[in-house]
């Protein structure tokens, strides 16, 4: 059929190059390409700063009293030097990767497939850490103290919360960059004005007694001992855990000449900035021990003191809208990414199957969920200090994969990096001292956790601390079930890791291959 | 000869449209158009790339079937895939192409479960360009 026969009517306004329509099997598609605000939003919300901190800052507190801010502010420094090779990573690995495309790409199937697992069991974990405090959130939102204290309500309404999650993803609901504009929005400001308001307490001289005055040597990481420091970052890593995204977004510059960080710097100061102001403000107002005290929903009961009733519910709220915000930062992300290895025939091929009504990788989202759900039921189960035992667990899984990524990213480069001073610094040191850096918190950590004192619960599993623990249990069941993968199906395991060809970062040479999961496939 | 744009995702319903779609092809004279139309995985990272694959792959293989359904009716047929939502997908294509109707399967569902889930008929008659048939799946 001629496009010329078409008729008109209806359509005068269409221009004549118009009705060439894209036709059957063309890819008219769309690289994911964002405005610079989205991206900003991208990057902030990946990290969902008002949960974060919730969650931490208490343990952070217990860890290293009143240094908290300095270890905020160092911990930055791995992420960000791991960011550089997310960055470079994604422009050999077009339209958003993961670590488990690049760590296979650069360093073989075999750690790829670890890296993914990781990945995975990661987010499961924090989903029930996300179920517990969304669960507490929701009791105190409704001053409904008594259930909020109740093991089993909590439990309860976390249960509902993931499953919410999980459906939420399973229909293929996408929150737009302009809804989460103003979720982070409102989040952010609430934050700010708790951090001002109980400052100003502090200086005025209302705040409780136990208040201190913000000091610079809060930011002052030097007098830190080395095991405060690698067990509070261990916990900071987690908070930033999620920001490292940002650098693989594909901004949309007006000007092509223009950097394209610019996003990921912006996002940077904003989360720097409020982490460490409500952090100061937190310990300034209640001081160390009140947060200890309160680990497990330190903006919660601070809430309560510093803003009074009602307006305390704007803080619980902001909370509760961060750690919903994660539906799509957590769920949706790591269901995408098991959909990818199992298209890539690195897990079993139901988990790469889309819904024929939603569209969405249905099959890795309800795995997820119901894996979520089990894990969390199981641990508050046996007690609610392991549940907060597990996010030391998860500091040690995060920096493992983000490190094996930071050195994913100087090995595949190898053949770039002497090329020029930018290449050395950005694509090859960067990302390796990251990564070296992350996996010292995470053997200094695994050493210190084998001594169960110095886990949160005080428990002993098998002669050492429950962190350490989940983190082996879910190594080893990773290798156990790769094996299995590996012998039903052979093909992911025999790829060979790749390098960049001489000359790639300058645009003087192409890779290989196209995408990672079928080498010669549409890149 | 005129154009009938058809909703296509391979479900029940949307056969349902396209054989009254291919009836009423027969006797216009008309060339059925199916669309898939499918949001492209939105902004929030993971293997989006692969995500858009997966569901091109499954497009492909559901609009390659309907195709040569319609076209075993003795009519001419091709298809579109569109990457937009279902409703806004549908409306332009038959914009585009100045379609005589759209003809479009409805799940049936009871309105709030349409409301939440999403229903394509709903959108889609506030935006069409053109009359629009919906054909229930029993039907």
């Amino acid at each position: 059929m001629e496009s010329a026969s078409v008729p008109t009517s209806g359509s005068a306004g269409a221009t004549a190059g118009r009705a060439g329509v894209p036709s059957s099997g063309e890819k008219g598609l769309k690289k994911n390409a964002i405005g610079f605000v989205s991206s900003v939003v991208i990057g902030v919300a990946s990290t969902a700063p008002g949960y974060s901190l919730a969650a931490t800052l208490g343990f952070i507190a217990a860890a290293v009293a009143l240094k908290s801010p300095a270890i905020l502010l160092i911990s930055f420094v791995p992420m960000f030097l791991v960011a550089t090779g997310y960055y470079y990573m994604n422009k050999a690995d077009p339209d958003c990767g993961t670590s488990f495309s690049w760590v296979t790409k650069a360093m073989g199937p075999q750690l790829g497939w670890i890296t993914g697992w990781t990945i995975v069991v990661a987010d499961v974990i924090v989903m029930a850490n996300l179920a517990q405090i969304a669960g507490l959130y929701t009791f105190l939102l409704f001053g409904w103290d008594s259930a909020a204290a109740s093991t089993v309500a909590v439990t309860a309404v976390g249960v509902l919360w993931i499953v919410l999650m999980t459906a939420i993803v399973l229909i293929g609901i996408e929150l737009s960059a302009r809804t989460q504009v103003g979720l982070l929005a409102a989040e952010i400001i609430t934050l700010a004005i708790f951090a001002v308001v109980a400052l100003v307490k502090v200086y005025a001289g209302s705040a409780p007694a136990a208040s201190v005055h913000p000091s610079l040597s809060w930011l002052n990481p030097f007098s830190l001992s080395a095991s405060e420091i690698s067990a509070g970052m261990l916990l900071a890593v987690f908070i930033y855990w999620g920001w490292d995204t940002t650098a693989t977004v594909n901004e949309e510059t007006e000007n092509p000449d223009e950097a394209p960080g610019r996003a990921t710097v912006v996002s940077t100061l904003i989360l720097l900035g409020i982490y460490l102001i409500v952090a100061v403000a937190a310990q300034a107002y209640a001081g160390v021990s009140d947060l200890v005290a309160n680990q497990e929903d330190v903006l919660s009961s601070l809430g309560t003191d510093v803003f009074g009733s009602p307006l305390d519910k704007i803080l619980i709220i902001a909370v509760l809208s961060s750690a919903a915000a994660s539906t799509q930062t957590t769920i949706l992300p790591t269901a995408r990414t098991t959909l990818s290895m199992a298209r890539a025939h690195a897990m079993p091929k139901s988990l790469g199957k889309v819904h024929p009504r939603f569209l969405t990788p249905h099959v890795s989202t309800v795995a997820m969920g119901a894996a979520s759900v089990i894990w969390y039921v199981s641990l508050t189960l046996i007690s609610e200090d392991i549940l907060f035992d597990s996010l030391a667990a998860l500091g040690l899984m995060i920096s493992f994969y983000i490190g094996l990524t930071g050195f994913a990213c100087a090995i595949y480069y190898r053949r770039e990096l002497l090329r020029s001073v930018k290449n050395f610094f950005f694509v090859g040191l960067g990302p390796l001292l990251g990564g070296v850096i992350l996996f010292y918190l995470l053997i200094k950590n695994a050493i210190e956790l084998s001594d169960p004192a110095n886990s949160e619960s005080g428990n002993s599993w098998l002669g050492v601390g429950p962190p350490l623990l989940i983190a082996a249990f879910f190594l080893v069941l990773g290798v156990v079930l790769m094996v299995i993968q590996w012998k039903a199906l052979p093909s992911f395991f025999r790829r060979r890791p790749e390098v960049a060809p001489t000359g790639f970062l300058e645009g003087e040479a192409q890779p290989e291959t196209g995408g990672l999961a079928k080498p010669g496939g549409k890149s | 000869m005129g154009q009938i744009v058809v909703g296509y995702d391979g479900s029940d319903c949307s056969r349902a449209a396209l054989e009254a779609a291919v009836e009423l092809a027969k006797g216009l004279g008309d060339k059925v158009v199916l669309v898939f139309g499918y949001a492209p995985p939105g902004i929030w990272g993971g293997e989006i790339a692969e995500h858009e694959e997966a569901i091109e792959e499954f497009g492909e293989k559901v609009m390659g079937e309907a195709k040569r359904l319609a076209e075993s009716g003795n009519i001419e047929a091709e298809y579109e895939m569109v990457a937009k939502r279902g409703p806004e997908a549908v409306a332009e294509t038959a914009d585009e192409r100045g379609a005589r109707m759209i003809v479009v399967g409805s799940y049936g569902e009871a309105p709030l479960k349409g409301a939440i889930l999403g229903s394509t008929p709903y959108k889609l008659l506030h935006i069409s360009p053109c009359p629009v048939l919906v054909v229930p799946a029993s039907g």
